[in-house]
């Protein structure tokens, strides 16, 4: 059966101007994106549509430093879908100070191909 | 025990250590100002960003998106090795009005360390980056009783992201400030069930990448032109009433219902920390509640600047930056005797569309930004101008949330005929 | 030495005796911890029951912090009797007992020639009365001193015995004082019943959630149960109207709007918003007045504070509505009798009734207390002797209030203990020193370190400060902060830490 043309709004959030996109799709294809004011509005609905993907933040609780926890990010936006299984998989964690900045804390988190890194240094005390 | 309070000489004070007064800090030693300090009363330097763990900072200034520690990060990185001293701990509580010294102006302020107890310093210039706090539920007036459970978005940002501990787990936001939506959905990562967003105003006060991302992406409603009327609740916040508004804020009959919630977040509005150029005698605005300054970012003393929140609320922190740097460098220009001002003064007068402008005054020495913003949204074509003719731009939207700026070049502005001495900045809608 | 803070006392579902004194005080607001200072005097074994976590609670806590001259009471009343006599107690009780008073003066602004009369009124009840420095000037004289003020206003009352007091210090201050000669404090005490003897003719006690205190005097100072109290023992000569009053604080920026305290005359507007400069510079306006049933109802109204407000402008028209910091309210324990109820009852005997102690109850406190000692000696001498104490301390010093130090003493204390150097709350620069000496001296809430030293009480109402108020009192206390409570009960500040939730076994 062949699939229906769609039309499905966005707010693209590549830059702050949050451009409201108007993106018709046919299945995971999209043949028109409107409201963009660059090309990475197109990259952006595209993305959306196929597979969107967040930099994902968090923290991580840490032993024997001035905070009891650290912040933390993924290093490559990953999938949105897999936000909740990640910030599971963080909160199991805890690490040891010293930690430096881009330190990477959990490597190819939940199998999405990006590692989890401290966004923070925090010295040991 | 000091016998007699410690008295100290610097070329710069820069007081208050985040993202503006790092970059102030680091801009006056590249500029060529030997003794630079920054005033900091936390224990680190870093400011806000420090507790604000998400991404979205940095993609002007280093053109990748990095998240507050990192941005940070990157910034402290460059004032340390450029020879900027960081004062931790350090709290400026008390700012005398400046005294003349030789050919110009001389600073003076108090400050307290722990260790160190009190000082007092001496500053050829200083740089104000105090930045701002936040909008309390007490000045609001909400009616009801005084449970636990009612927060600014930002302290409860602190409490999360730097302490680890929840205030709550089922969350009602008031206000569509970027904090309060970036809370709704810290609050969802770590558990917590967050209910709402109400916001009294007919549109979004934060970025619009932020209704999507933090609202959007988990389900979370947001109301507007709903007020938050009342606080129920003996020890812990049990609930909230809200309501429908009208146009003149009255409310709509029918509308009022509970919500059931333990926590509110309140991110509905920053205001300048100002108490200590209040001290020093600057001049205010009374939109901005910053100094009034110019395009040097000097303020009505001429050896005080300032930048970042502290002078008006910036939506974007590159911005923030980017003024710190512009402040650091007129500061040390100052301290060596050396800056230079324009030989106009203008006044910059607002059309009413126009909310909040800074720099409020122009002297014609430096090419300026002015940054401002719209009292309400233009969802449609408008133009931002600058009269007697010196800047006009179509814009496809102008919203309270994002800022807009003026580019204006000193040389437009000397070239004016004499007898101008203001310049208008106004929207209009095309 | 302070006794050890006697909170701590498990909550008990048997009768449990909770210990044997001379003489029980119910509630800790400004009238018992003024009796409670009073009978610390004497050897006399003395304990209070506060139902709250902190002190002041009740009314005490929210009022306009006024110290009446005492002009506005009926000549030949209980309050015309105490409260003039209750004013000159406090300049002196200041000192004594180190707590803020500022010596302002007060006026009541008339609006013509039907409120000039009442001024006439008052000036003469204020003679009979004995009040102190009272005089009636013209507006113009009235607008010198206040400029910030209502055009229309056409004459004033000054008085320059009134004065405004911290009202959270002065309670703290009596309790401590008679904390340290001798009197225990018992918090989150709540009577339940009283214990009489066999024939019910005298008192043996009280019953309360945590046990029975055993005392052949009981002295009912319970604020707005005390009608509640009163018929436990058999005395209903008196009904409280709970009444509710709003109040806005502002910023101290516009603190100086005032610089005494503005009462209006009563008229249809309502019956008399004031406008103050309070004793740490904010302005304060309030209250309305409302009568409840409800007698835990703290809750503002939109009603209530336009109310306060546009009462408020009438006095000082440029009252900046965007400069308010906070608003709240405080329920008076008014009657229907119209004055204070003070009375020994004869059976069972060893009951005192001090009840009713609404405005100018703050003020009348120290005269009532002392009355109240007298009074136990003239007709209670047979059941508790009041002999003095010779190891009574009449003086204590407050924790040293940071901001208002010379420059030089701050600096002598910050370079001496770093906790002193560190500045907690910003607003109202208060040290770390401050919480942890309001929390040994009893704090044990973050509301209660806030009436101790004013953490939170500025501008960013505790943005700032609430973090680290809740980290020194979980570490000075030895507790979790998860444990700590922004007013006692079930009032904690955090729910839990992060990631628990998260966490396999646990709820999403």
């Amino acid at each position: 059966m062949a699939l229906l043309e769609e039309t499905k709004k966005f707010l693209c959030v590549s830059c702050p101007v949050g451009c409201s996109l108007s993106v018709t799709v046919r299945g995971t294809d999209v043949l028109n994106v409107e409201g963009n004011t660059c090309p990475r509005g197109v990259t952006y609905a595209e993305n959306e549509v196929a597979n969107p993907v967040r930099t994902f933040t968090s923290t991580v609780r840490v032993n024997g430093a001035s905070l009891p926890v650290c912040p933390v990010r993924s290093k490559e936006p990953l999938p949105l879908v897999k936000v909740f299984s990640v910030t599971r998989e963080v909160a199991k964690v805890k690490v040891d100070a010293p930690l430096s900045i881009g330190q990477v804390l959990i490597e190819n988190v939940c199998g999405t191909g990006t590692d989890i890194i401290a966004s923070r240094s925090l010295g040991k005390i | 025990m000091s016998a007699a309070l410690t008295q100290r000489e610097v070329d710069v004070a820069v007081i208050g250590g985040g993202p503006a007064g790092v970059a102030a800090a680091f801009a006056a030693r590249k500029e060529g100002a030997a003794k630079v300090v920054v005033f900091e009363r936390d224990w680190e330097a870093g400011g806000i960003l420090q507790q604000c763990i998400h991404p979205g900072f940095g993609l002007h200034t280093f053109g990748e998106e990095l998240t507050g520690p990192e941005y940070m990060d990157r910034y402290l990185k460059l004032a340390r090795e450029s020879g900027v001293e960081f004062d931790l701990n350090t709290m400026v509580f008390q700012m005398d009005p400046p005294t003349l010294e030789g050919s110009g102006k001389q600073a003076s302020f108090w400050t307290m360390n722990p260790q160190r107890g009190i000082e007092r310093v001496k500053a050829k210039s200083v740089v104000l980056a105090m930045g701002c706090r936040e909008r309390p539920a007490g000045a609001l007036g909400i009616a009801g009783s005084r449970p636990a459970g009612v927060y600014t978005a930002g302290t409860a940002q602190r409490f999360v992201n730097m302490e680890g501990f929840m205030p709550g787990k089922k969350v009602v936001i008031m206000g569509t400030g970027d904090i309060g939506l970036i809370m709704a959905r810290r609050m969802m990562l770590e558990g917590a069930e967050v209910v709402a967003v109400f916001e009294i105003m007919p549109w979004v006060s934060g970025l619009r990448r932020n209704i999507a991302q933090c609202l959007d992406d988990f389900g979370i409603p947001y109301y507007l032109e709903y007020n938050v009327c009342e606080l129920h609740g003996k020890d812990r916040l049990e609930g909230v009433s809200v309501v429908q508004i009208d146009k003149n804020r009255k409310p709509v009959d029918g509308t009022l219902r509970f919500v059931g919630c333990d926590t509110l977040l309140l991110a509905v509005g920053l205001i300048p920390e100002n108490e200590l150029s209040k001290m020093a005698g600057l001049k205010l605005d009374s939109s901005t509640n910053g100094p009034v300054v110019n395009e040097f970012l000097q303020t009505s003393e001429e050896c005080i600047f300032a930048a970042g929140n502290v002078v008006v609320v910036y939506d974007l922190v590159d911005f923030v930056s980017q003024q710190g740097e512009r402040a650091g460098r007129s500061a040390a220009l100052y301290a060596m005797r050396k800056l230079e001002k324009g030989p106009r003064d203008f006044q910059v007068e607002t059309s009413p569309e126009i909310r909040v402008i800074s720099p409020q005054k122009l002297s014609g020495g430096e090419d300026v930004t002015l940054f401002l913003r719209v009292a309400q949204p233009v969802e449609g074509r408008c133009r931002l101008y600058a009269d007697p003719g010196i800047y006009s731009q179509n814009l496809r939207y102008a919203r309270p949330g994002e800022m807009n700026e003026v580019k204006v070049s000193a040389e437009k502005l000397r070239a004016l005929p004499s007898d101008v001495n203001s310049i208008k900045i106004g929207l209009e809608v095309l | 030495m302070i006794p050890v803070f006697r909170g701590d006392i498990p909550l008990q579902a048997q009768v449990k005796e909770c210990g044997d004194y001379d003489i029980i005080i119910i509630g800790c607001g400004i009238t018992g911890a003024t009796i409670a200072r009073e009978l610390s005097r004497y050897k006399a074994r003395t304990a209070v029951l506060e139902r709250a976590s902190d002190i002041p609670f009740g009314a005490s806590r929210a009022n306009s912090s006024m110290i009446h001259g005492g002009f506005d009471d009926e000549p030949g009343t209980a309050k015309a009797k105490f409260c003039p006599k209750g004013n000159r107690m406090y300049h002196s009780l200041s000192e004594e007992l180190d707590f803020k008073l500022r010596e302002f003066g007060s006026f009541v602004c008339a609006k013509g020639g039907q409120d000039e009369r009442h001024l006439e009124m008052l000036y003469d009840q204020g003679k009979a009365n004995g009040a102190l420095g009272i005089e009636i000037v013209s507006g113009d004289k009235f607008r010198e001193k206040e400029p910030n003020t209502a055009s229309d206003i056409t004459a004033a009352l000054w008085c320059s015995s009134g004065a405004i007091v911290n009202n959270f210090e002065a309670a703290l201050a009596f309790i401590e004082n008679a904390r340290q000669n001798g009197v225990d404090l018992f918090m989150e005490t709540e009577v339940t019943g009283l214990l009489f003897d066999e024939t019910r003719s005298a008192m043996r006690g009280v019953s309360t959630n945590r046990g029975n205190f055993n005392a052949p005097v009981v002295i009912n100072a319970s604020g707005v149960y005390a009608d509640v109290i009163s018929r436990m023992a058999g005395d209903d000569g008196f009904i409280i109207h709970p009444t509710r009053g709003e109040y806005f604080i502002f910023d101290r920026s516009v603190g100086d709007l005032v610089t005494s305290f503005l009462f209006s005359c009563p008229s249809e507007y309502g019956k008399g918003v004031t406008v103050t400069h309070t004793a740490d510079d904010n302005l304060l306006i309030g209250p309305t007045s409302v009568q409840q049933t409800d007698r835990e109802n703290r809750n503002t109204t939109p009603m209530g504070l336009d109310e306060a407000f546009d009462g408020a402008r009438r006095l000082v028209p440029g009252i900046p509505r965007n400069m308010v910091i906070t608003t709240f309210s405080g329920v008076r324990a008014n009657t229907n009798t119209g004055d204070f109820y003070i009375k020994a009852l004869d059976s069972p005997r060893g009951f005192i009734n001090v009840a009713g102690i609404k405005s100018p109850g703050f003020t009348s406190a120290p005269a009532i207390a002392e009355h109240i000692g007298e009074l136990i000696k003239d007709s209670l001498g047979d059941v508790v002797k009041l002999e003095n104490d010779p190891a009574f301390v009449p003086t204590r010093k407050h924790i040293p209030r940071f901001i208002d130090l010379p420059m030089k003493e701050r600096d002598r204390l910050a370079s001496g203990d770093s906790r002193w150097g560190q500045i907690v709350c910003r607003c109202e620069s208060v040290t770390e020193a401050q919480v942890v000496e309001a929390i040994r001296r009893g704090a044990r809430t973050v509301a209660g370190v806030k009436l101790w030293v004013r953490p939170g009480t500025g501008r960013c109402q505790g943005g700032f400060c609430a973090p680290r108020v809740v980290e020194i009192l979980a570490r000075e206390l030895g507790t979790s902060p998860l444990e700590i409570t922004r007013h006692g009960g079930d009032s904690h500040m955090l729910t839990g830490r992060t990631k628990d939730p998260l966490l396999p076994g646990e709820p999403l």
